[in-house]
């Protein structure tokens, strides 16, 4: 078996979760979510139905920073624009499975992409949410990742509600005109999922390493903990064959996982790497 | 004879005025309009209110120039470059007026006045803070027909909409072939709209082409030729995102030198900023970043 690192396991466990039901709309340039989806259309899910930019529908492409837009325009089979698309398939139960990631989230499965401190006088000022208020409540199953799994991140109750899963159990989403299917968290640690509206979330998996009383410290929301958790499947072979030298050859997902000063240094090679390749594809056309 | 709507970029300073609301197209790093974005700074914009859904260098930018008085957006990211530093120092310290969306709720919103409509309803964002923070836009409002709970988004109304097209005739006529994001429907919601393009072309080569219009020209009221008008951000197929000059934006953005970053392009026409970040075959690699991106194939194809 292949060693492998934190961030290509949480790729394979996120692309598990992306099936051939239903669309996946790819937002904000996220490596993680992305190679999430490309891993699973070349394997399990050849049909997941992938729409980013305003390619509606597209073949898997593989990540680069200045390549991505490029690469969906060329295997779309539609271009469309924004809003006509996103909000079809969001109001009309098209949506299944989008990842996220947040600044804050709770065991409601409420998001924070807003402010930390007050809204009025934020500490800090987030982003702002996007589509992601609207995903996650209306998408069949709502995923959500962090690289770091702290109590920072995963809070007892988010300092805003950008957005939020709001009927969590399949009757009580199936009263509300909503598709049923679970939250699944997936973190450098473990794997949390929740599909009960009175039942908090439980730790479906550990990482490698990691003990279940780990994942509870870390965790600021109420876990429950079976009596047996089992440790998170490892990639397979195949899966990280695909990711290194197919989806991510350029290493787009691990600079999430880069901190502090690090962080910009090793974005900076990563486009040094881009600007090669397309120096080189100029040079060998010339004569 | 058809009505020429063409004018210069210099034109952008008179058909927005300080004061004015302007919605701004493209998405992330896709096909912001940078160049009209530029000489809104070069003419000394003040107290705009910018709309977008969601806004990167392009807001950015304008916050840090201090042509924005009021910001509505669902989002202002300049993802792996980090947080947009103007846009968090101008909320967090000084007090900057803004709306925050959902993202659905801006388009909703938008699309309502490209219909006519005061209003638009639909279902959600159930449980998000946003819609109590905000009820003088959102609102909550019976089906007629069948009683169940929705929201109602009210009408954005911006005054001006600016786009970049990848081409357009005279008229207004405007293509698009890669991203157009939200363009159409800011376009179709604004009072007057401002198409820059990669290039003014003859009628014929629009009609060739009919099938790529995405803006027909009774939307539009001025058309500005503005080669690489999306720089730095995308605009795909024919030139990628420059995460170089991103990267020079985010660290100007952060530290003090911002203000010569700013006072340079104020200082500096449309020619020479195109002379500066695309000369040297900067502007080839920009389009061959394109060529080189790459499909995979599935399994079994």
């Amino acid at each position: 078996m292949t060693d492998y690192e934190v961030h290509e396991l949480m790729v394979c466990r996120v692309a598990a979760e992306v099936d051939d039901e239903g669309v996946t709309v790819m937002g904000s340039f996220t490596p993680l979510a992305y190679s999430a989806y490309m891993l699973a259309k070349m394997t399990h899910a050849p049909e997941a139905f992938l729409v980013g930019f305003d390619a509606v529908g597209m073949e898997p492409f593989q990540l680069s920073f200045t390549g991505a837009e490029a690469a969906a325009y060329k295997g779309a089979v539609c271009r469309w624009g924004m809003l006509t698309e996103i909000n079809s398939i969001h109001l009309s139960n098209h949506g299944g499975v989008e990842a996220v990631s947040s600044a804050q989230f709770d065991g409601d499965g409420a998001i924070n992409l807003s402010v930390i401190g007050s809204f009025d006088a934020p500490k800090v000022r987030l982003p702002g949410g996007a589509g992601a208020a609207e995903v996650i409540k209306m998408y069949r199953k709502m995923i959500a990742y962090f690289g770091k799994h702290d109590v920072r991140t995963l809070v007892k109750k988010v300092d805003f509600v950008t957005g939020t899963r709001w009927k969590i159990g399949p009757e009580s989403r199936e009263a509300a005109n909503l598709l049923p299917g679970p939250i699944v968290v997936v973190t450098n640690l473990a794997v949390l999922v929740r599909d009960h509206d009175e039942r908090p979330f439980r730790i479906e998996s550990v990482h490698p390493g990691v003990t279940p009383e780990q994942v509870v410290e870390a965790t600021g929301f109420e876990l429950e903990v079976p009596d047996d958790v089992p440790v998170t499947a490892a990639p397979t072979d195949e899966q990280l064959r695909l990711l290194r030298e197919q989806i991510d050859p350029f290493g787009t997902v691990k600079f999430d996982f880069v901190s502090g000063k690090d962080r910009l240094q090793y974005l900076a090679s990563v486009l040094d790497a881009e600007w090669r390749r397309a120096e080189e594809s100029i040079a060998a056309r010339r004569p | 004879m058809s009505v020429d709507k063409v004018v210069p970029l210099g034109a952008v300073g008179d058909l927005v005025h300080d004061g004015a609301s302007v919605a701004l197209g493209g998405g992330w790093f896709s096909n912001h309009p940078m160049a009209a974005v530029r000489e809104l700074i070069r003419v000394g914009r003040r107290n705009l209110h910018v709309m977008t859904i969601v806004g990167s260098v392009d807001v950015d930018l304008l916050v840090g120039a201090g042509a924005v008085g009021h910001l509505s957006f669902s989002m202002v990211t300049l993802e792996a470059f980090g947080l947009a530093p103007n846009f968090r120092r101008a909320i967090e310290h000084e007090g900057l007026a803004y709306t925050e969306y959902t993202g659905l709720g801006l388009l909703i919103g938008l699309e309502a006045q490209g219909r006519g409509m005061p209003f638009l309803p639909y279902r959600g964002p159930f449980g998000s803070d946003l819609p109590a923070h905000y009820p003088d836009i959102y609102a909550t409002i019976q089906c007629p027909f069948t009683g169940e709970e929705l929201t109602a988004v009210r009408a954005v109304k911006p005054d001006v909409a600016i786009v970049h097209a990848l081409r357009s005739d005279a008229e207004g006529n405007a293509q698009w072939d890669g991203t157009s994001g939200p363009d159409i429907d800011m376009a179709k919601a604004a009072g007057r709209v401002i198409v820059t393009c990669e290039k003014v072309v003859d009628r014929s080569e629009i009609v060739e082409n009919a099938h790529m219009t995405k803006l027909p020209s009774y939307y539009v009221d001025a058309v500005i030729e503005a080669p690489f008008g999306a720089n730095p951000t995308s605009h795909v197929p024919v030139y990628a995102l420059d995460a170089w000059q991103m990267m020079e934006y985010a660290q100007a953005a952060g530290s003090d030198e911002f203000g010569a970053y700013v006072e340079r392009i104020r200082t500096e026409s449309e020619q020479q900023y195109q002379g500066r970040v695309l000369g040297d075959g900067r502007g080839e690699l920009l389009a061959e970043l394109v060529a080189v991106a790459r499909v995979l194939e599935r399994q079994g194809q």
